[in-house]
Order: C-alpha cells, then sequence, then structure tokens
C-alpha cells in the first residue's frame, strides 16, 4: 500500500464521481422496491437508487486511470493536488446542490 | 433488523466521529506549553497517525452500513419528507451521500500519507485531507441524527 498511484486514484475518484452524477452515468441501478439490480434503466418497478452505481463507476474509472499513470509520474505528483482537487470537487457539489434550498 | 443496523450504524458514527475529531484538533500543531494545559490541549495532544488506520476501517464499515440501510430511507423516508415538501431535508441528505462518496474515494490517499514514517513535505496534504474527512463525518453524523428524529423535530 506503498504505491504513490493511490494518490491518482483519490484524485481522479471525486472528480469521475461528479460527473457520474451529473451525467447519470451509473455503472448500475438498484429498484429496492423489487430488490432488482439492472444495468440500464428500467421503468415500471418503483424508485431507483443510483448512488452505488456512481461510486461503482468511479471506483473502477479512478482505478483504471491509476494503473495506466506510471509509477514515477506518480511519485513526481505534487502531493498538494491530493487535497485541492477533492476540495474544489466538494464546493462545485454543495454549489450544485444549492437547488434543494432555493 | 433495520433497526438493529441503524443504531449499530449509529455507534459506529460516533467512533468515528470521536476518531476523526482528535485527529483534526491534532494536526492543528502542538499545544502551548506555557500555562497550565486545557481539556483542549488534551483532547488534541494524540499520536495522530494512530488514529488512521482505525479511521479508514470505521470510515469504511459505517458507509457500507449506510449503503445498506439506503434502500429503507429511499422507500419510506424520501418519499414522506416530499410529501411534507421538505427540499431541504431531502437536499442535506444528497450532500451526506455525496460526501460519504467522495470520503471514501479519498481514504486510500489519506491512509498514504498517514503511513509511517510521516513525511515532513505531506504535512499540510495530511492536515487538510483529514480536516475534509472530518467534515464529511461530522456533516454525515449531523444529517443522519436530524433525518432520524425528523419527526420529533417538526412543529
Amino acid at each position: 500500500m506503498n504505491d504513490p498511484r493511490l494518490k491518482i486514484f483519490s484524485i481522479v475518484f471525486g472528480v469521475i464521481y461528479v460527473v457520474a452524477f451529473y451525467f447519470d452515468l451509473a455503472l448500475f441501478r438498484y429498484y429496492p422496491a423489487a430488490r432488482e439490480f439492472h444495468w440500464l434503466r428500467t421503468d415500471g418497478i418503483g424508485v431507483v437508487i443510483l448512488w452505488y452505481g456512481w461510486i461503482a463507476t468511479s471506483a473502477l474509472a479512478s482505478a483504471a486511470i491509476a494503473f495506466a499513470v506510471p509509477r514515477t509520474l506518480a511519485e513526481r505528483l505534487w502531493p498538494g493536488w491530493a487535497w485541492i482537487v477533492p476540495t474544489a470537487v466538494v464546493v462545485a457539489t454543495l454549489i450544485y446542490e444549492r437547488r434543494w434550498f432555493v | 433488523m433495520i433497526v438493529v443496523l441503524l443504531i449499530v450504524h449509529g455507534l459506529l458514527a460516533v467512533a468515528l466521529l470521536g476518531a476523526i475529531t482528535h485527529q483534526a484538533l491534532s494536526v492543528l500543531g502542538a499545544p502551548s506549553a506555557k500555562g497550565r494545559w486545557t481539556f483542549v490541549d488534551r483532547f488534541r495532544s494524540v499520536n495522530g497517525a494512530a488514529y488512521a488506520t482505525p479511521i479508514v476501517v470505521l470510515f469504511a464499515v459505517t458507509a457500507l452500513g449506510g449503503a445498506l440501510l439506503y434502500p429503507q430511507y429511499r422507500i419510506d423516508v424520501r418519499p414522506a419528507l416530499e410529501d411534507m415538501q421538505n427540499s431541504a431535508a431531502n437536499g442535506v441528505f444528497e450532500i451526506k451521500e455525496h460526501l460519504v462518496a467522495i470520503g471514501l474515494g479519498l481514504l486510500p490517499v489519506y491512509w498514504f500519507f498517514w503511513r509511517q514514517p510521516l513525511a515532513a513535505d505531506t504535512a499540510a496534504p495530511r492536515r487538510y485531507l483529514t480536516w475534509l474527512l472530518a467534515f464529511f463525518v461530522w456533516w454525515g453524523f449531523v444529517v443522519g441524527h436530524v433525518l432520524n428524529n425528523i419527526r420529533g423535530l417538526q412543529p
């Protein structure tokens, strides 16, 4: 667990998560009333939970990107990006979610 | 069963809240040497690195508990909030789920920067990542409790 590409994973994860929920890119969907998972939107079986699918999308895409980045490049990456990018993601999320309070 | 899971989820959240708050205050800097130590000084004079792995485990397990509870919330609670036209309550929960997801993604780099021996040049990201996670945990804790008790809290 000393791989510097963990930095890449975490930096990219939040960005992909925001993109996934904004553009509805859930890897899968869960319909709790029917207790069923579906790859695609399925009407007529109740409300849907996309959150699991957004996390799965982000985890898989971030892992793929982190794995593709050369280890030396990840080592040279300025450590500050590890908190600046997620903070920007959180601020963007809070701004977007203002819609619930207006 | 769902009540047992909700209580366990809440208890894990209490442990996580305590651990992350200790660690978040520990990275503020060394307590003042002059005068006698206050409660806050003692609270933050912990070995922050010792909390990192328990925090990673507690965050992941608590998030998993929340994920298991989520279907019940989606079926029973959220429609009730919508019937009450309480969009703010739904909004704070939406933010909670986003923060928990982003927090799960941050755990690898958080753990990476807290591994021993602590590198001096990563003190700043270690501090800010800890504060970010602390914000996520506090938000999730307060929102979870308010929504759990919302029928009693509303006039």
